[in-house]
């Protein structure tokens, strides 16, 4: 039997950006096998993006700074070898994946890299039949990459990449910006490329992701903080959290147990939590009590606070995205919005301040028709606040951006320099005034984002997709934050993929889905419906899943720990 | 919601499956022709022409979405040129102004070559693929990254635009009125606008650098091209029509026809 050789060998490897004091990599030393799958994880600024930089020598020949130690990929020093030289062996997958289509259609797209490398046309066009099916985009050959969805959008950056027939395929957070179907899709993709005998290295955040791999690697501020099989690394709940990675929520629910399960090993999966619960543990008899007191103490909310009526919404070019909806927000509730890309919930969302108006019906805030509002009324009654925090950050002070709102309204100065700081004490940033927001990391910089919007002390918030590019710990501390603004009065609104967030937080979960409510209850009750949920490829997390399984609905770990007590023996 | 803010349309027609090198000299020779005379009456027929080609080409809808700039500049062009120019007949004076006859029709003369101008290009883009004027400049030896640089301007566009409309919503949340102020209050404003977008494109194009080279752009040895370029009897034809047109219209002009004024 032929030995299996190293794929990628990194010894001491250490990277800092030109410009930077802090190294970004630091004394690396990681081994990966031909044909391995392997995962990497680690918090936001952890260093996973330059190590995969350093696979096909991006790292030093391109992006600059100072590169220490040893590291051959496929045989190849990289110290030593130029990007084109390696891109027809390593191939990557960015994270953004705007910014790596260029063609003007999905087959021109494929050819992009065979086109480079000087492949001859009748070779490029075999190669192009051959990946189509593969990454399921027969039937779009024609079509311009902009207008496919985000799903099929990675799909080609990651055909494109396999075209140059690579050894190697590295991929950046893939299913990041995907809703739940693109996330599926581009996953099943992954694991039919498994099958070829290429090595993988996979970035991912979401933890249940990393359980099909064959090696973990947690990576900490540059550092490998541990690696090994998942079932070893993952089960560590300590290390994960040390990491900044979210763990599985069923291992942590067994690891906060009084006593270990036989052997110490954790399950990882709900099949294995529900063994492992048959084993040892039952519910309380009050389970079901106790989970439906705490629907009793969810505020109802008071006054209506936003009030959609018989909504109908057309884009001008005639998609119909919102096919009337009725609904009604009270003030000082938390409502969580999800469905599919498409599904409409951004559109609908956006009617609340008036940013799109209804083709048909009507839009209530505060008991009055959004139309007759003028702007400084629509900015005090909802706050919008963007996905993307660099869509609008542009001054040069955290005050200066903070007080942009306040200032276009005509607030005095003394007013301004208030509502500036007491939006900064609500998330976290008092001391920030002064600083530049471009050099803030981008959980600071989404939490200029909110303040800029709460310094006109709107009464609802809308937050779209609050959690999105953040790391678990910083996804945390965002959400922390909003919640504690729930408390104090404001009603929260947020249109999210999130599922540990909305079970996490929201109070109440509508689903939408073509335009339309499916559903519109607690959250507790729409995640009870996990069978009608998987029909729009919607996924409750992990722990909700282990909960149903046994015939309840908890939503965090620790209300699954308070309902259940051991097996008498 | 997502649109195509790429010309390129579709259903293809004889023009589209033109070799685009053919496309490119026919623009050129369209040119040509727009700037042979300086009569509105000629002129005018030239403009027909053209216009007859988009809507053969399926392109007039591309030209009708630049309706109100078309329309500015040949008004435009017919109230300024008088400013500029004089001829012989005096329509009217008024102070030092002398208004003449040959100087409006010279100005409308001149805003009809700029719309053939205009009409011919978006003709061009909306029945070349980018990638099929890449490859054509590649072939008429133009090096191969000021080449693909040309097209990645192109391509850049569409991005930019997407991010600009999301950046613009998010600030007139935070009440950026756009619409008030004086002129160099309205300026200010922009900035705003300005910061992100700037940042976002130097991103996008640093993360496309180096999406780049990891697909051996820029790699030693020869490219090759997916689009077959082959010219075809018709582009042949197409080329000799045009240059026989533009060899008449010449000739037609140092004849002493088709100019208001003796000047280009």
């Amino acid at each position: 039997m032929e030995e299996r050789r190293k794929a990628v060998q990194f010894e001491n490897l250490s990277f800092a950006y030109r410009g930077a004091n802090k190294k970004a990599l630091e004394n690396v030393s990681l081994e990966i096998m031909e044909g391995d799958f392997v995962t990497w994880m680690g918090h936001t600024g952890a260093g996973k993006s330059t190590l995969m930089y350093c696979l096909n020598a991006l790292i030093p020949s391109f992006v600059r700074g100072k590169l220490e130690g040893k590291a051959l990929v496929l045989g190849k020093d990289i110290s030593k070898s130029n990007v084109a030289e390696m891109s027809g062996e390593v191939g990557l997958v960015f994270q953004d994946f705007e910014a790596q289509l260029f063609s003007t259609n999905v087959e021109l797209e494929i050819a992009f890299g065979l086109e480079n490398m000087g492949v001859p046309r009748d070779e490029m066009k075999r190669i192009i039949d051959e990946l189509l099916p593969l990454v399921r985009l027969e039937g779009l050959r024609d079509r311009e990459p902009s207008t496919l969805s985000g799903g099929q959008k990675q799909r080609l950056a990651i055909a494109s990449v396999l075209a140059m027939g690579p050894r190697l395929l590295a991929m950046d957070e893939p299913t990041t910006d995907l809703d739940p179907i693109g996330k599926w899709e581009v996953l099943q993709l992954a694991k039919r490329l498994r099958g070829r005998g290429m090595t993988m290295i996979l970035i991912e955040h979401e933890t249940e992701e990393a359980l099909d791999s064959e090696k973990v690697v947690l990576l900490k501020e540059g550092r490998v903080l541990g690696e090994g099989p998942p079932a070893e690394i993952l089960s560590d709940c300590q290390l994960l959290k040390e990491a900044g990675v979210a763990p599985l929520p069923v291992a942590e629910f067994f690891s906060k147990l009084p006593e270990r399960p036989a052997g110490g090993k954790l399950p990882l999966t709900v099949e294995e939590a529900v063994s492992e619960f048959k084993r040892r543990l039952k519910l309380r008899p009050s389970a079901v009590q106790v989970l439906e007191e705490k629907e009793g103490e969810i505020k109802r909310g008071g006054e209506p606070a936003l009030k959609l009526e018989g909504v109908h919404y057309r884009y001008p070019l005639g998609v119909e995205a919102l096919r009337g909806i009725d609904l009604e927000i009270k003030e000082g509730e938390f409502v969580a919005i999800i469905g599919q890309n498409g599904s409409g919930k951004t559109t609908l969302v956006k009617q609340f301040n008036g940013l799109l108006r209804p083709t048909s019906g009507r839009v209530e805030v505060f008991g009055r028709d959004v139309g007759e509002l003028s702007p400084r009324e629509r900015a005090e009654m909802v706050g919008y606040v963007f996905q993307n925090p660099d869509h609008q950050i542009f001054a040069s002070t955290v005050f200066d951006e903070v007080a942009f709102g306040p200032r276009n309204f005509g607030l005095s100065e003394k007013e301004v320099k208030e509502n500036v700081e007491e939006a900064l004490e609500a998330v976290n940033l008092i001391g920030y005034e002064d600083e530049d927001p471009f050099l803030l990391t981008k959980g600071e910089r989404q939490r200029v984002a909110v303040a800029s919007v709460l310094a006109v002390k709107p009464r609802v918030l809308i937050l779209d997709e609050p959690t999105t590019g953040l790391d678990y710990l910083q996804q945390r501390s965002m959400m922390e934050m909003v919640c504690s603004l729930n408390r104090k009065g404001h009603t929260i609104l947020i249109v999210t993929h999130s599922m540990p967030t909305v079970a996490h937080y929201a109070h109440r979960t509508i689903v939408l889905d073509g335009g339309k409510v499916l559903m519109d209850d607690t959250t507790r009750k729409v995640f009870a419906r996990e069978g009608e949920l998987e029909e729009v490829f919607l996924r409750p997390p992990q722990i909700v899943r282990f909960g149903n399984r046994l015939g309840i609905t908890p939503l965090t770990v620790d209300e699954m720990l308070e309902v259940v007590e051991p097996k008498p023996s | 919601m997502v649109v195509s803010i790429f010309l390129y349309t579709k259903p293809l027609t004889p023009v589209h499956r033109l070799d685009p090198r053919t496309k490119i000299f026919a623009m050129l020779l369209l040119f040509g022709l727009g700037l042979t005379f300086n009569h509105p009456l000629y002129e005018g027929a030239i403009l027909i022409g053209v216009l007859a080609i988009a809507l053969w080409s399926g392109s007039l809808a591309n030209v009708w979405r630049l309706r109100y700039i078309l329309l500015i500049l040949m008004l435009f062009s017919t109230a300024l040129w008088p400013f500029f120019i004089t001829g012989p007949t005096e329509v009217f004076r008024w102070w030092r102004i002398r208004v003449c006859l040959e100087s409006l029709l010279y100005g409308a003369a001149m805003g009809m070559r700029t719309a053939i101008f205009l009409i011919a290009g978006i003709i061009f883009l909306s029945t070349t693929r980018i990638e099929e004027f890449t490859a054509s400049l590649i072939k008429l030896r133009v090096p191969y990254p000021m080449a693909f640089a040309i097209s990645t301007a192109f391509r850049l566009l569409p991005t930019l635009v997407g991010a600009g409309s999301v950046i613009i919503q998010a600030q007139t949340a935070r009440g950026l009125d756009l619409q008030s102020g004086s002129v160099v209050g309205r300026m200010r404003k922009f900035i705003p606008l300005l910061v992100p977008i700037l940042i976002y494109a130097v991103r996008s194009v640093n993360l496309q650098a180096m999406a780049l080279e990891s697909k051996h752009f820029g790699g030693k040895g020869e490219r090759t091209f997916y689009l077959e370029l082959k010219p075809r009897p018709a582009d042949y034809l197409v080329i000799f029509l045009l240059i026989l047109i533009f060899g008449a219209a010449l000739y037609w002009r140092l004849t002493g026809h088709g100019a208001v004024l003796p000047r280009l």
